[in-house]
């Protein structure tokens, strides 16, 4: 402190004479001067060539190449167009080989005049003579056996998909003749058959994205009005689905049921048939004491959505993969009430989640026996086969091979339409990192997407569209493309800002002073060179 | 063919039927003081058949679709709250053996080939039951998991094939709170869910208002000598109720001392005096209460599913007690156990019961306990923290032998990894004050150890002990409290992290569990603004030498005289003596703008 307080005011003594006229500083050598000029320009090559690239390299969010424009196009309909080559085979044993055929190509063309949907196209081909019924392949969509009757009459098989026709004798055509009626009978018989998946088809085809050049072809609004609602109704597809019959009471009784019995004659035969396109396990539970949402001795139409009690009814949906449909017989002597005032009804379809059936019993049964469960049975297998999405008319064969090609066709659209999210949604958010996993899935997607566009119809088309739509989902819903999304600009500033604050601000004052130099230096010597001019 | 096919096919269910069946049973047992313990167990059977078929009668089809799909051959699963209180309440309902630690307990036996295959069954299995119970069981994971070698053997009947390839993985979550979201799905596994039976009487409220209570799910496969193999869900509660608490009316809970009138008072007492001081001896006069009292519900009925045979309601309790019944309920009583009746219920009616107050006894005379005076337990178990300092920790358990014969026990604990024990530092004594201190027999007789891996499992130490009669054993071990990564502590760091309770399967004189209490360890905890102290902290410093060098290269050297003014300043301070001028002219409104600013440049020096 001491030598402190008497040194200050000499110090100041001194310094007080200089102030008044600085003396300059003795001038700087020009090598000292590049010297400086190295330094400032070497600390900003270090941070633009090293620190810049390092920077950017660690802190870049890593995004997969994704081949956006062509899974646009599989979304804008561009990539595939859907074709349903359908063959159907005619046996027609009983008619000289060359009048079947003038019949086929008689047939053929009175189809292709008339059908107005490209996508789905009917064939004929002559089936070989005496040749076995064909079994259950996708390769035949359908096969007309001719027999000669006494009048033109129609029938589908309902074992196999198979279209009996019976003709006159007289309605052959000849071989000259340019139109038989045989051939325009057999040709509204094939329309009327393929009626329902042509419209369902052309119908998910024109809601789906995929609708460029594909019109909905001649259906009302009533009739679009009516599938929409139909496949609102079903289930998304599922290679598995779990079905779970549950016996629900609000008392006590009855606590035991033939359910076994029930299921092997009322609903296991109809799975073994629908096996070829899906599997199905079940399980069945009783429940006791269940209250439902609703009390009413007659349900109307708004009780309905209420009556399941969510809440307390052990509904949950099995754990594995596979989809739940439920089926639920309730006991009670409650009914649905229709709008018809006398009208009643037992039972009522959930969308997408199951059938209600309300039985009643009287109350001191304790068994419900498999008589008493064959109408709800019934109903059950009735409601399976639409909460499915079959189409409503034909056999069941058909209708089956129509389900396959439906849901080949929705599959696909869905696959598309996901593939041009997830297109949409890394162009939005550029911030949104994309994981290899993410590349691989839409990668695999669009090869299992051009294999089933290639054979639309078939069985193999199914496994591809199925596996395509998995695909595409796993890529949508990659976990770690989410995390990445929310991450605050201010901690992004709080953690750049004590770093780069100070360090920039003396890296910057050097650059300006040294630029500052540059410039003046520069005028300097145009003004010594102008000077020397004029000399 | 076809007719003898559905005729055989109609004649197995009612076959199978005949295989299942239910039955529910309370019992309830006074314990001293105001305590009443209340038992309630169900058990329902399902023939393996039937449950292979996923036919579900009185098992849940929710239950049985986890244990299918995880492939789960035995799972036991606790849910405790509380303490028991060994000391007054003597040994535990069904020896230990339905109850687990403090939070969820859950132990399984999985068929897996490998213990790979084992960890991933594990997972489906912790998180399908997670979601079924609404409890946090998905945090079982393989931190907390461990498989026991000594301590649990499998219940139930397992061929020994099937055996061989199980694997016994067992987790526990001391933290979590057991609450009604969890008694729920409980309820709702029941056939006659809360509605009729004894299950009526659960409620919420009352269960978790306890001194103690556990839930407990049982599964495991039974094969009676003759007959099919069938599997038996159990599920058990146990609570210790405080009489005088649940007494209490709902709308007025706060306890109010009686009025002096109302008081009994210990008249041998030397300091009584009537009306002015009274040791109250209320409570040592026995207890009397209602069913609907202490349930806060009546019971509705009987469950129609119930074995006839088995009489829904059991008290404990000596016969010199009154107990009346409601109508239509029948008494038994068992000739060759005095303590004992059961009551048989009508199905539809409700029923209640209500135990009187003993008669007062005559002055000089002793009372009478008016209970069944509760066995004294095999062992008693502490546990507790020793160490001191944030990170030397130490545990000690205090495992005392009220018996006259030798027990022998394993001793189980899983620990989690960041406390790291250091087993060299194991020890057991006999206290000193034990009759026989100077026993040679060795206390620890076995050890299996499985040293924590960090992060990825915790450590496994299970003891074979066996102590003397009469005799306190300390067990002691230190261990070493770990630093944990930032993100690893919870948002309530401060309240520390709860350690498992330790498991004690006794194998002499009789098989039966004891739990200790779960402890808190309290581990070093940074401040969680740390990592911006941090930046901003090495920002500085890494500022701070890279100016001074970054100076030193640029800036040129002169003498302190020699300096050229500071550009910067000067103008700065010019700038704001231009402003103070500006004002001022302004503010006296003097004509014109030219009032020429100073240069400042002569103030500045």
């Amino acid at each position: 402190m001491a030598p402190g307080e008497s040194g200050q005011p000499q110090a100041s003594g001194d310094s007080a004479p200089v102030a008044s006229s600085p003396p300059l500083p003795p001038p700087e050598k020009p090598s000292a001067v590049r010297q400086r000029s190295y330094v400032v320009l070497s600390f900003w090559l270090v941070v633009l060539l090293l620190g810049l690239p390092i920077w950017w390299k660690t802190t870049a969010i890593y995004r997969a190449e994704l081949p956006l424009d062509r899974m646009l196009k599989w979304a804008d309909g561009k990539a595939c167009r859907p074709v349903f080559p359908l063959q159907i085979s005619i046996q027609a044993d009983s008619l000289q080989e060359q009048e079947a055929q003038n019949l086929i190509r008689l047939t053929q063309h009175a189809l292709d005049d008339l059908n107005d949907f490209s996508g789905h196209h009917l064939r004929l081909q002559l089936a070989p003579r005496n040749a076995p019924l064909p079994r259950d392949d996708f390769q035949t969509a359908l096969t007309i056996r001719l027999k000669p009757g006494t009048s033109s009459s129609a029938s589908l098989n309902q074992e196999s998909a198979v279209l009996d026709i019976t003709y006159p004798p007289n309605h052959v055509p000849s071989l000259t003749s340019p139109s038989s009626p045989l051939a325009s009978y057999i040709t509204n018989e094939l329309r009327a058959t393929f009626a329902e998946e042509q419209s369902i088809i052309s119908y998910l085809l024109s809601t789906s994205s995929m609708s460029t050049g594909v019109r909905p072809q001649g259906l009302s609004a009533e009739a679009a009005e009516a599938l929409s609602k139909r496949t609102t109704r079903s289930l998304r597809y599922a290679p598995t689905y779990h079905l779970t019959f549950s016996l629900f009471t609000d008392n006590a009784l009855p606590n035991t049921w033939d359910i076994e019995a029930a299921l092997d004659e009322y609903i296991r035969p109809m799975l073994e048939v629908l096996r070829p396109i899906h599997n199905f396990t079940i399980d069945t539970q009783i429940q006791l004491y269940a209250i439902p949402g609703v009390q009413s001795q007659v349900l109307s139409k708004d009780h309905l959505s209420s009556f399941i009690n969510a809440a307390e009814w052990p509904l949950s949906p099995s754990i594995g993969k596979a989809p739940t449909i439920n089926f639920v017989i309730y006991i009670g002597n409650q009914t649905v009430g229709l709008d018809a005032e006398a009208e009643t009804a037992q039972s009522w379809m959930i969308p997408q989640w199951g059938t209600v059936y309300l039985l009643s019993q009287p109350d001191t049964e304790s068994h419900v026996s498999t008589a008493a469960l064959k109408q709800p049975m019934l109903t059950f297998g009735g409601h399976l086969l639409s909460l499915m999405g079959t189409p409503q008319s034909g056999s069941l064969p058909l209708r089956l091979s129509t389900l396959g090609r439906i849901r080949s066709t929705d599959l696909l659209l869905r696959a598309s339409s996901t593939l041009g999210s997830l297109a949409r949604l890394s162009l939005a958010l550029p911030s949104i990192s994309i994981p290899r996993s993410v590349a691989d899935g839409v990668s695999k997607t669009m090869h299992h997407l051009e294999l089933a566009c290639a054979d639309l119809g078939g069985p193999e088309g199914l496994m591809h569209a199925r596996i395509a739509e998995e695909e595409a989902e796993r890529a949508f819903f990659e976990k770690s493309m989410v995390g990445q999304l929310y991450f605050p600009d201010e901690h992004k500033i709080a953690v750049y800002l004590p770093l780069l604050g100070p360090v920039f601000v003396p890296l910057l004052m050097g650059l300006i002073n040294e630029v500052k130099k540059f410039i003046k230096e520069a005028k300097q010597k145009a003004q010594e060179a102008r000077s020397k001019k004029h000399q | 063919m076809r007719s003898l096919l559905s005729f055989l096919l109609l004649a197995v269910p009612s076959a199978l039927v005949s295989a299942t069946e239910y039955h529910e049973q309370l019992n309830l047992r006074p314990l001293p003081l105001s305590a009443l313990l209340a038992s309630f167990n169900f058990r329902a059977n399902t023939s393996i058949a039937d449950f292979e078929a996923q036919n579900f009668r009185l098992f849940p089809r929710s239950l049985g679709q986890i244990l299918q799909y995880a492939g789960t051959r035995e799972l036991h699963l606790r849910f405790t709250l509380g303490r028991w209180d060994a000391e007054s309440w003597g040994t535990r309902p069904w020896d230990g053996t339905k109850e687990g630690g403090t939070g969820v307990e859950l132990w399984a036996w999985l068929d897996a080939e490998t213990d790979q295959e084992a960890d991933e069954k594990w997972l489906t299995l912790t998180n399908a039951l997670s979601g079924l119970f609404c409890a946090s069981l998905n945090f079982i994971d393989g931190t907390r998991t461990i498989r026991p070698v000594v301590s649990f053997q499998p219940e139930g009947d397992h061929p020994n094939t099937t055996l061989d390839n199980t694997r016994l993985l067992h987790g526990v979550l001391p933290h979590e709170v057991v609450c009604t979201e969890n008694l729920t799905p409980f309820l709702k596994m029941l056939p006659c869910k809360g509605k009729a039976g004894i299950a009526s009487l659960l409620d919420g409220h009352k269960l978790f208002d306890a001194s103690f209570q556990s839930m407990a799910i049982d599964v495991r496969p039974i094969c009676p000598s003759e007959g099919e193999c069938v599997l038996q869900l159990e599920q058990t509660v146990d609570m210790v109720l405080d009489v005088d608490r649940s007494k209490r009316p709902h709308d007025n809970p706060i306890p109010r001392p009686p009025p002096s009138h109302d008081l009994i008072c210990d008249t041998t007492k030397p300091y009584h005096k009537p009306d002015d001081s009274c040791f109250p001896v209320d409570h040592l006069r026995g207890q009397d209460w209602t069913l609907s009292q202490i349930f806060g519900r009546t019971m509705k009925g009987t469950c129609p599913l119930t074995d006839p045979e088995v009489p829904p309601v059991c008290v404990h309790i000596p016969s010199t007690r009154d107990i009346f019944s409601a109508q239509g309920a029948h008494e038994i009583k068992y000739p060759n156990n005095d303590s004992l009746r059961c009551y048989h219920i009508e199905q539809d009616k409700e029923f209640t019961l209500i135990l009187t107050k003993p008669e007062a006894p005559v002055d000089g005379e002793v009372a009478p306990l008016g209970i069944v005076k509760p066995e004294t337990p095999v062992l008693y178990a502490e546990r507790s923290f020793t160490g001191h300092g944030q990170e030397h920790g130490g545990m000690q358990a205090i495992l005392t032998n009220p018996g006259d014969d030798t027990v022998e026990f394993v001793y189980m604990e899983s620990l989690p990894w960041f406390m790291r024990v250091y087993l060299h530092t194991l020890s057991a004594r006999i206290s000193a004050s034990s009759p026989n201190t100077n026993t040679s027999a060795e206390i620890v007789k076995q050890i299996y150890y499985r040293p924590a891996l960090d992060r990825a499992r915790g450590t496994q130490l299970e003891l074979l002990v066996s102590i003397p009669p009469h005799c306190t054993v300390f067990l002691t071990y230190d261990f070493e409290k770990s630093i944990l990564r930032y993100t690893e502590y919870p948002p309530d760091a401060n309240r520390g992290f709860d350690v498992a309770a330790a498991v004690i399967t006794t194998l002499e004189p009789k098989a039966m569990n004891i739990r200790t209490t779960s402890l808190l360890l309290y581990l070093p905890t940074p401040d969680f603004s740390m990592p911006y102290n941090v930046i901003i902290f090495t920002s500085t410093t890494i500022a701070l030498a890279f100016g001074g060098l970054y100076n030193i290269l640029v800036r040129r050297m002169v003498g302190a005289n020699e300096a050229p003014p500071a550009a910067i300043k000067d103008k700065v301070l010019g700038f704001i003596e231009k402003l103070k001028k500006k004002k001022r002219t302004v503010a006296a409104v003097a004509a014109g703008g030219s009032a020429k600013p100073a240069t400042g440049k002569t103030e500045a020096k």
